[in-house]
């Protein structure tokens, strides 16, 4: 295809980028692109500019291999559409976990015993005596050892990290796309790993919910949130239930809307996408009774003594009492609704787009990606498509800042050090320090990923400390030296060799994408 | 409750910024021009997890303290460190916080005993969360009170608050510029960049990027002022230690990085409001009683404290302590406590009614504890930082509301500063 720019459109960019980085932190004046504009004429999918976007911005960076890859290949589109083809069919694999990450990969019942041996084994310590809770660092990602029943779950959440880790570094551990859209979708149907009864599940949640279902129907990865004991835990729904007698000894219960309530402002509809406060109830009551099974291979039931029977009614539907929707079937259609709705389907195009094409894409991108969410009955595959055919895509006005979390993964990749684990504690602290740890964000909006969040000047230095740390005494990497700008070659070049790549990780072509 | 998704939010942030660097007037507001005035600070320190209350501020003359809590009591003043210290027929001080007794002697420490956050969630990051945003019950992105706070003091100008610590407090984040500086050693150390050889390397780097050479000098500017404010040595041995835990403070920490705030505001008296925070509270298991777990973590939140007062001893400075809510009043079957409800805040400073505790306390007996088991709510803790924000910082009530929306003061704490 042959992108058209319109020069309305182009000034339009231009002043979204000076918008963007005018107003971040202390800087006093707008920061611009990195590279100039180029006429619209000069426009074109091919050649080094197209390369390194298309490697960026679907994969966390250039390894050799890829970078080679995409070189050969020669027209990124076609390159770009083939990672999209290829991260489907690995989404519908099982993903090749180093072995001693295994665990947290094992059925959901063996999962529910080690968080319950834990807690028998933390209740039999004598008084007195102290459990250290603080692992090593330096054995913070050596899982070779048998791990005691004590620490199952904080073992869990640092194998999902190190999983994590694993696979946005190495192509041989995950498709570099899938990894990306994993990292989205996790981040979008976003737990908190280190909320203690989410601990052992977050990484099975990782692999079974976000990877996936990542290329799959929408409405598919919002049922398999919905019923994973992570989320269920998260936002608090497997308590939720239709009023309860207290019996003795235990307080009331009854409904609770943490989840209700997400469910539409952050993972279908958004804040503004026309439901209300009675829409949050009524979904509540619908969702009553769905609760977390440590027996059940899927860690999920329903429990028809919990759920509240009668008439509901969801953003102007009636949901009658009768035979289709009874039960579980009810919260199913709710959630098919949910995730069907026009407001899902501009919400979710506009977030993709905004992770992988710009702070602020452009309407025309979001409206063509929402169309074919509508058309497709939400297939993510098809958007994508979409997405990467467009020329918005490919265009260079439209920039990204890396997040520390893409930082990071881009460093190892970049360095060619994805089987190195002590690289990948430094790059984890990194991300920990800069406020964007992997799985790490508390709340359930996720971590923001434009540059108003995470390009402030101190930041920036902490990213160069961190680059020029990382990369001491790592081989240079000539095939880098095509995509980089003359002056920023010029200024690698002055170094000695054994800081050069240091120098070429803190380059705005990386620290951008 | 409003509701705002987060690119709202960034439009907002794009304006607001815009408009504090003076690209634009600001709009003419009652508010604002009535804001600050008084040239108080205050220094909130936050412990993250639930801290036991009931260890810090032991209920010693109620009968029910030592019956259910038959392990982890702490026992009735003797007179020696192995029982509470008197504070008065009710309560005692827990004995690893024996520092802190002269400064309630001299009046300038005070105790609420039931204060916390109206909503009755029982977890800690929903409860976090509605305590750094000001809106309890409410879960939709928000910036965070301290940072409008900040922003209402300085009219929009200037970075009033400073973070040491955490990487990005959610108390601290919205519109409003702040300082944050990092933890523990990794605030006193000002970078790589530092070095003029490097930072003359990295503008060459960015020759063709303007921009990014000017933020880079900044950043690496306040950097190096930091660090040399702190006096720091050059220790590069912890850094992963530090890099790997997340951010959190440890309550170790908390003295170094309290004695760093310290500094910090001393050195720059535009700073006025200042944030720290510990980890490590939540104590369900063997807390301990006079000694353990809890006791280490009493003594070193002691040692910060008495490092605050010394630092912030101006009239109108305040220093202030609390958890996101409390733990059960009995123990539990592992000798530790569970999530509970209200808990002690603590205050500090020259104006506060000190020397006594504040509001309503009904004791232990179960009929008047939440749910049989927690300590009632009977203070909001926005009505506790409503009366500081009076005190220290003269704010009008329409300010109160900025920070606080939709919150009105009952004026139940009303005797707990001089006037």
């Amino acid at each position: 295809m042959k992108p058209n720019f319109q020069l309305k459109q182009c000034l339009l960019h231009v002043l979204v980028v000076f918008l963007l980085f005018g107003i971040v932190g202390c800087v006093q004046q707008p920061l611009m692109a990195p590279s100039a504009a180029l006429p619209a004429s000069s426009m074109s999918i091919q050649g080094a500019a197209s390369e390194w976007r298309a490697i960026n911005r679907l994969t966390y960076g250039p390894t050799p291999a890829l970078l080679a890859d995409v070189k050969t290949n020669g027209q990124p589109l076609i390159w770009a559409l083939t990672q999209l083809d290829a991260a489907r069919k690995a989404s519908l694999e099982a993903p090749k976990l180093p072995p001693d990450l295994a665990s947290i990969n094992n059925s959901l019942p063996a999962i529910f015993d080690g968080v319950r041996k834990e807690r028998v084994a933390r209740a039999s310590v004598p008084a007195g005596t102290r459990i250290n809770e603080n692992v090593a660092n330096e054995k913070r990602f050596h899982f070779q050892e048998d791990i005691e029943p004590i620490f199952f779950n904080r073992t869990q959440v640092n194998k999902a990290v190190a999983w994590r880790l694993a696979s946005c570094s190495n192509d041989d551990v995950e498709q570099p796309l899938l990894a990306r859209m994993t990292e989205f979708w996790f981040n979008h149907f976003n737990v908190y790993q280190q909320k203690g009864t989410v601990r052992a599940f977050a990484g099975h949640y990782a692999i079974h919910v976000a990877r996936a279902h990542a290329l799959g129907k929408f409405e598919d990865l919002v049922l398999a949130s919905a019923k994973h004991p992570a989320m269920l835990y998260y936002l608090d729904q497997w308590l939720s239930v239709s009023p309860q007698p207290a019996r003795s000894g235990q307080s009331s219960r009854g409904l609770n809307e943490n989840y209700a309530r997400e469910l539409m402002e952050l993972h279908t509809l958004g804040v503004q996408g026309g439901y209300t406060q009675n829409d949050v109830k009524e979904l509540a009551r619908i969702l009553t009774g769905w609760t977390v099974s440590a027996r059940s291979d899927t860690g999920f039931q329903f429990v028809m003594r919990l759920h509240e029977s009668g008439h509901k009614t969801l953003m102007g539907q009636s949901i009658p009492e009768s035979a289709q929707f009874i039960g579980e079937k009810e919260g199913e259609h709710a959630i098919r609704f949910l995730a069907n709705h026009p407001s899902t389907a501009k919400r979710i195009s506009r977030r993709l787009a905004e992770y992988f094409v710009a702070d602020v894409p452009p309407q025309t991108l979001i409206d063509e990606m929402s169309s074919t969410f509508m058309a497709t009955g939400g297939d993510i595959y098809q958007v994508m498509k979409v997405m990467l055919n467009h020329s918005a895509f490919w265009d260079p006005e439209n920039k990204l800042y890396r997040t520390p979390y893409d930082f990071a993964c881009a460093s190892l990749r970049v360095l060619n050090v994805g089987q190195d684990r002590t690289k990948w504690l430094q790059a984890f602290g990194y991300a920990a320090v800069a406020g964007n740890g992997i799985q790490n964000w508390q709340t359930p909006d996720g971590y923001a990923f434009n540059a108003n969040t995470w390009f402030t000047p101190e930041a920036l230095t902490r990213r160069i400390d961190f680059a020029l740390n990382i990369a001491r005494n790592t081989s240079e990497r000539n095939d880098l030296y095509a995509y980089l700008g003359d002056k920023t070659q010029k200024a690698v070049m002055q170094q000695p060799p054994a800081q050069r790549m240091g120098f070429v990780l803190g380059s705005s072509e990386l620290v951008f994408k | 409750m409003t509701l705002k998704a987060p690119h709202m939010l960034n439009r907002r942030q794009a304006v607001f910024k815009t408009l504090s660097m003076g690209a634009f007037a600001l709009p003419a507001s009652s508010v604002l021009a009535e804001a600050s005035a008084k040239s108080g600070r205050m220094v909130l320190v936050f412990l993250r997890g639930a801290y036991d209350g009931l260890s810090m501020l032991a209920p010693h003359g109620d009968a029910m303290y030592a019956q259910i809590r038959p392990n982890i009591a702490i026992p009735k003043p003797d007179g020696t460190l192995k029982t509470a210290l008197a504070l008065d027929t009710t309560f005692g001080l827990h004995p690893a916080c024996a520092a802190l007794l002269p400064l309630w002697q001299q009046g300038v420490l005070a105790a609420i005993p039931c204060a916390g956050s109206p909503d009755s969630s029982r977890s800690h990051f929903d409860a976090q969360y509605h305590w750094e945003t000001g809106k309890p019950g409410a879960s939709s992105p928000a910036p965070g009170w301290l940072n409008v706070l900040s922003g209402l003091i300085g009219k929009g100008v200037g970075v009033h608050a400073l973070g040491v610590g955490e990487s990005s407090p959610r108390i601290l984040s919205g519109p409003s510029p702040v300082q944050l500086v990092g933890n523990g050693l990794l605030a006193t150390r000002p970078g790589t960049l530092a070095e003029t050889k490097t930072r003359e390397a990295v503008l060459q780097l960015y020759a063709d990027h303007e921009k990014m050479a000017s933020a880079m000098l900044e950043g690496a500017n306040n950097r190096m002022s930091t660090a040399a404010i702190l006096k720091a040595p050059n220790m590069a041995a912890s850094k992963e230690l530090q890099a790997a835990n997340n951010g959190a403070g440890s309550p170790q920490g908390l003295a170094l990085d309290a004695k760093h705030l310290g500094l910090l505001m001393q050195q720059n008296r535009q700073l006025r409001l200042g944030f720290l925070s510990s980890g490590g509270w939540d104590t369900h298991i063997n807390q301990g009683n006079v000694t353990g777990l809890l006791a280490n973590n009493l003594t070193n939140l002691t040692n910060a404290l008495v490092q605050l007062r010394a630092s912030f001893n101006e009239p109108d400075d305040v220093i202030v302590v609390a958890s996101e809510f409390g733990r059960t009043c009995a123990e539990n079957g592992t000798r530790g406590t569970d999530h509970g409800r209200g808990n002690v805040m603590w205050l500090m400073g020259q104006r506060v009614q000190g020397g006594k505790w504040h509001g309503r306390w009904d004791g232990l007996s179960k009929d008047r504890l939440n749910e049989g088991r927690d300590l009632p709510v009977h203070h909001d803790f926005r009505e506790v930082f409503s009366q500081v924000l009076a005190s220290s910082f003269g704010l009008p009530k329409a300010s109160v509301a900025e920070i606080f929306p939709g919150f009105r003061m009952d004026h139940s704490l009303d005797g707990l500063f001089n006037v």
